[in-house]
């Protein structure tokens, strides 16, 4: 502990005034669209991705869908309003890259995931060490595209497919046809239908029947381009009794103007199988004065739809000047389970609104939620949240516990659970606390000879551990340095 | 979603305006209540009655649940008699030594209203349509301003259709042993709209009971809207009890309007045992430091009663103390829906808010619906709330079963427990197994079935 401890203060000793260390941009050549939102637009993405005659009907139908909707203003978020025609749907480094070689990549872009600490190269190489240490695939999106894809090889032996999506609608159109937006129809809400009409790039994971994923994960996103939205989309299957750990992580530059992000995650999860999905959200969050920043628009939906199916959520956001983002589950399947572990950190004038969703529609379903928001500085934080259940989900189990956590006067928690039981056998729990740090705890700790710094570091990473410890190894650890310098400047 | 769709005006809406317009001459008031009044109708006109869509309306659709509006009531007072009382009442609330304002079909009953000769200096009452011909300058003051909402559509329909009601006054200093005990009978045959609103003022250093009873005679289908406006100043301590037992096919909109002032301390209790829809508003907002409000309530429904609970409590200044329990037990086709918000504005440090909402559901049709919510802008604050739902717990009715006990009798004591715990915390023991034994009845009745 005291080790991650020193570290974090080193990290965050290291940081420029705005402590945030991804804010650098990468100078390349890049490939846009016209700015601004139009069929012609929703045209050129798809041409671009050379997409089958079904895939153009299906993002206009979703795009003339989207003009008719408005945007939605429930949350408890303050920005201004967006101009959807003052952006930029597409951006693409212009280098085309062989996705075999990884040599042919862009050394600019390698070199920026590498000063991300996603080592694309020496992932590739350690392929061939098998054994040395937890091998992680590695999906890199950049701005509008998938720019590489790791250990692709490896994981077809074992069946699994692990690819950008625009290059499974070239290969598996057959899949990506049957559950593309089978989870999130085109007319659920106002940021996925936009997103459904314009995405460029996302990941795609296919998990046949009966096969445990032999490594983890994960996809890499990185806004870099200005000006511009990243609209991604991830699809997951797990077909029957397979197992999954999938990771996500993100960043963008410091700038500014405030740039959207409005993503779409699907899961599908049959029979007792598994997905473990995790996220460690970190876009540019803006300066202490809420100057520029990520706006984040994210639905993520997991459809537990065989019996004995699970899906666990967990999710750090320390990122994004707004995040608007409720991953949830639909126990479809009887017996299945659905999690949520969740730490939101936000400083400065950050706002989040994120909470989930468990709907229990199969018998016996559980769900668990843990929340743990904390906020500090003028940020505002909010945790929204609904369990429901269906007369057919007898015996359906819910245990729901979120804290709050205030760091200074300035800054504020909501929490708007939502809880609703169509039957009796349902057993729902909800808990929720708001408090300060404990006056007792800290005394305890600086009389110690820790400084207040330090010792809110401490008291922090204690209220979060419930979470932290569903994360994997690599993450945990990452996260707990996260949570230290996004906390930064809070007290004193 | 769709954007600029003008919803068309229900039946109900219009009935609503269409009878403002046959009755509002008949309205009391002098001319600064008639501005209220066409101000009100204005705003209702815009907002219409409330739908799922509008988030304080979100368990109760009250625009497809009222089908039509009804007549108002009848300015004449239908005459009941004492005996009618008791047998609405029951004998242990009539009998409870109180004093007595009784209200027939919204209409002030002096016939059958007393105030006990022992106290009698201590509680002044004046009727709404009396104070509202000529209102006295506090009162223009004080008329909606404990809190108020600007989107409150059931709010404005009182405003601009109130009839009568009771504006009582509980001198400083008093100490009333005796509750007093507003008494809403219906007795009409034909349905009709009821709209009353009262005003409580508990000067300086008071305390008092106050005990609201809404019950009916026979059974028809009323609609009432009620507002209760209630003011504790420094120092006042109130213990306000609601016993709603309208008609089985009533519609019963109620709202508490609570103001607290310093060192103050409010007990608010509802029961809710009829009516087929009923709406409970509550807000309270704290305007004085070191005051306390304890509320809690228990809902008994079954059949296709609908009830809803939504509160609001406002911490505005320091240190200030909130609790809040509800109790819900579900029947039949019976639904229920608790929205309880807790807010600590950014100079309310020390505040200590909890709020928990239990609901049980009995029947595999019933429906338990809860938003509790916290919003909370400043850090030094414990601030909680719970929510749960289940049915009775298995391993107890198995150990009670096991000891001999029929089911009947298992199901009665554990539920009674359960509703127990917040009758608990009314204070006055005499409404407590008042109560407690309508709640028995209410089981005994289940289990005629």
């Amino acid at each position: 502990m005291a080790g991650i401890q020193d570290e974090t203060i080193d990290q965050v000793k290291d940081l420029d005034v705005d402590k945030y260390k991804y804010g650098f941009t990468t100078d390349i050549e890049m490939d846009m669209a016209p700015k601004g939102l139009s069929e012609d637009i929703v045209r050129f993405i798809s041409a671009k991705k050379n997409e089958p005659e079904w895939m153009l009907d299906y993002r206009l139908d979703a795009y003339r869908r989207w003009l008719t909707m408005e945007e939605p203003s429930w949350a408890i978020l303050n920005y201004p309003k967006i101009d959807f025609n003052d952006l930029y749907y597409y951006a693409a480094p212009k280098k085309k890259i062989e996705l075999d070689s990884l040599d042919d990549l862009d050394p600019e872009i390698l070199a920026t995931y590498e000063k991300l600490g996603i080592p694309l190269k020496e992932q590739e190489i350690l392929a061939g060490v098998k054994g040395t240490r937890n091998k992680v695939a590695v999906d890199a999106v950049f701005d509008s595209v998938s720019v590489a894809t790791t250990f692709k090889k490896e994981l077809a032996k074992a069946g699994v497919i692990f690819c950008p999506i625009s290059e499974a609608l070239q290969t598996h159109p057959e899949l990506v046809r049957k559950y593309l937006g089978s989870v999130v129809p085109a007319t659920d809400n106002f940021y996925a239908t936009l997103n459904q009409a314009v995405f460029s790039d996302g990941s795609f994971v296919y998990i046949p029947e009966g096969v445990r994923c032999p490594m983890e994960l994960s996809t890499y996103f990185r806004i870099n381009a200005e000006n511009t939205g990243q609209f991604e989309r991830t699809l997951i299957i797990a077909d029957k009794g397979s197992y999954v750990s999938y990771l996500e992580g993100c960043t963008a530059p410091q700038r500014d103007e405030n740039q959207l992000h409005a993503a779409v995650v699907e899961l599908i999860i049959m029979d007792d199988a598994e997905i473990k999905y995790s996220t460690v959200q970190n876009w540019y969050p803006g300066d202490k004065d809420g100057k520029g920043g990520i706006y984040n628009f994210v639905t993520k939906r997991a459809d537990c739809r065989g019996r004995n199916s699970k899906v666990s959520w967990t999710q750090v956001e320390t990122g994004s000047a707004i995040t608007w983002k409720y991953p949830s589950c639909i126990l479809r399947g009887d017996n299945s389970q659905g999690e949520f572990y969740s730490i939101a950190v936000s400083n400065g004038a950050q706002q989040v609104d994120s909470g989930t969703k468990m709907i229990h529609l199969g018998k016996n379903t559980s769900s668990r939620i843990i929340s743990k928001g904390i906020s500090a500085g003028k940020s505002s934080n909010c945790y929204r949240g609904l369990v429901s259940a269906h007369r057919r989900a007898t015996g359906s189990r819910n245990y729901t516990q979120c804290d709050s956590l205030l760091i200074g006067d300035k800054c504020s928690a909501h929490t708007v659970p939502y809880l609703e039981a169509k039957t009796p056998s349902a057993q729902f729990e909800h808990e929720a606390t708001t408090s300060k740090i404990s006056e007792d705890q800290l005394f305890y700790c600086m009389q110690r000879g820790m400084s207040e710094e330090e010792a809110v570091a401490l008291i922090v990473n204690g209220f979060v551990r419930d979470v932290l410890q569903h994360l994997p190894m690599e993450f945990m650890a990452e996260s707990q340095k996260l949570i230290g310098i996004s906390l930064e400047g809070s007290v004193g | 979603m769709t954007a600029g769709t003008t919803i068309q005006k229900t039946d109900a809406e219009l009935g609503l305006a269409r009878q403002f317009d046959e009755t509002r001459a008949n309205l009391p008031g002098n001319d600064w209540v008639r501005e209220q009044r066409e101000e009100a109708i204005r705003t209702f006109a815009r907002l219409g009655l409330p739908h799922r869509r509008v988030e304080a309306w979100k368990y109760t659709d009250l625009r497809s649940m009222l089908k039509d509006a009804k007549t108002p009531a009848d300015a004449d007072l239908n005459s009941v008699t004492d005996a009618e009382l008791y047998q609405a009442l029951g004998a242990d609330l009539h009998g409870l030594g109180a004093h007595h304002i009784v209200f027939v079909d919204g209409v002030y009953d002096e016939e059958n209203s007393f105030i006990i000769g022992d106290e009698a200096g201590l509680v002044h009452m004046t009727s709404l349509a009396e104070t509202l011909n000529n209102p006295p300058e506090w009162f223009k003051s004080n008329f909606n301003k404990v809190n108020p909402r600007q989107d409150d559509h059931v709010g404005t329909l009182n405003t601009a259709f109130m009839r009568d009601g009771a504006v009582i006054e509980i001198v400083k200093d008093a100490r009333l042993k005796r509750p007093v005990h507003l008494i809403f009978i219906s007795s009409s045959k034909s349905a009709e709209a009821i709209t009353e609103r009262h005003f409580i003022h508990v000067a300086q250093g008071a305390s008092a009971t106050i005990l609201e009873s809404y019950v009916h005679l026979r059974a028809p289908d009323t609609q009432r809207n009620s507002v209760t406006e209630l003011k504790l100043e420094t120092g006042a301590k109130v213990n306000h009890i609601k016993f709603q037992h309208e008609g089985a096919k009533a519609s019963h909109l109620s709202n508490w309007m609570v103001s607290i002032g310093e060192n103050a301390n409010y007990r608010g209790f509802q029961l809710t045992i009829g009516a087929k829809v009923s709406r409970n508003t509550i807000n309270v907002n704290f305007h004085g430091s070191h005051s306390q409000a304890d509320i809690s309530g228990v809902a008994l429904l079954w059949d296709e009663q609908h009830s809803d609970t939504t509160m609001d409590i406002v911490h505005g200044v320091p240190n200030t103390l909130s609790r809040e329990l509800f109790k819900t037990v579900l029947d039949d086709r019976g639904r229920a829906g608790f929205q309880g918000k807790l807010v600590v504005k950014p100079d309310a440090q020390k505040t200590d808010a909890k709020q928990m909402a239990h609901g049980m559901l009995l029947s595999e049709t019933a429906e338990f619906d809860a938003k509790p919510e916290l919003e909370i802008y400043a850090d030094d604050v414990v601030c909680g709330h719970g929510a749960t739902s289940g049915q009775l717990d298995e391993d107890m009715m198995f150990y009670m079963r096991q000891r001999g006990m029929s089911m009947d009798t298992v199901q009665t004591l554990l539920i009674l427990a359960f509703v127990g715990e917040a009758f608990e915390l009314i204070e006055d023991e005499d409404i407590r197994a008042a109560f407690t034994k309508m709640a028995e009845a209410w089981l005994g009745g289940k289990s005629d079935e």
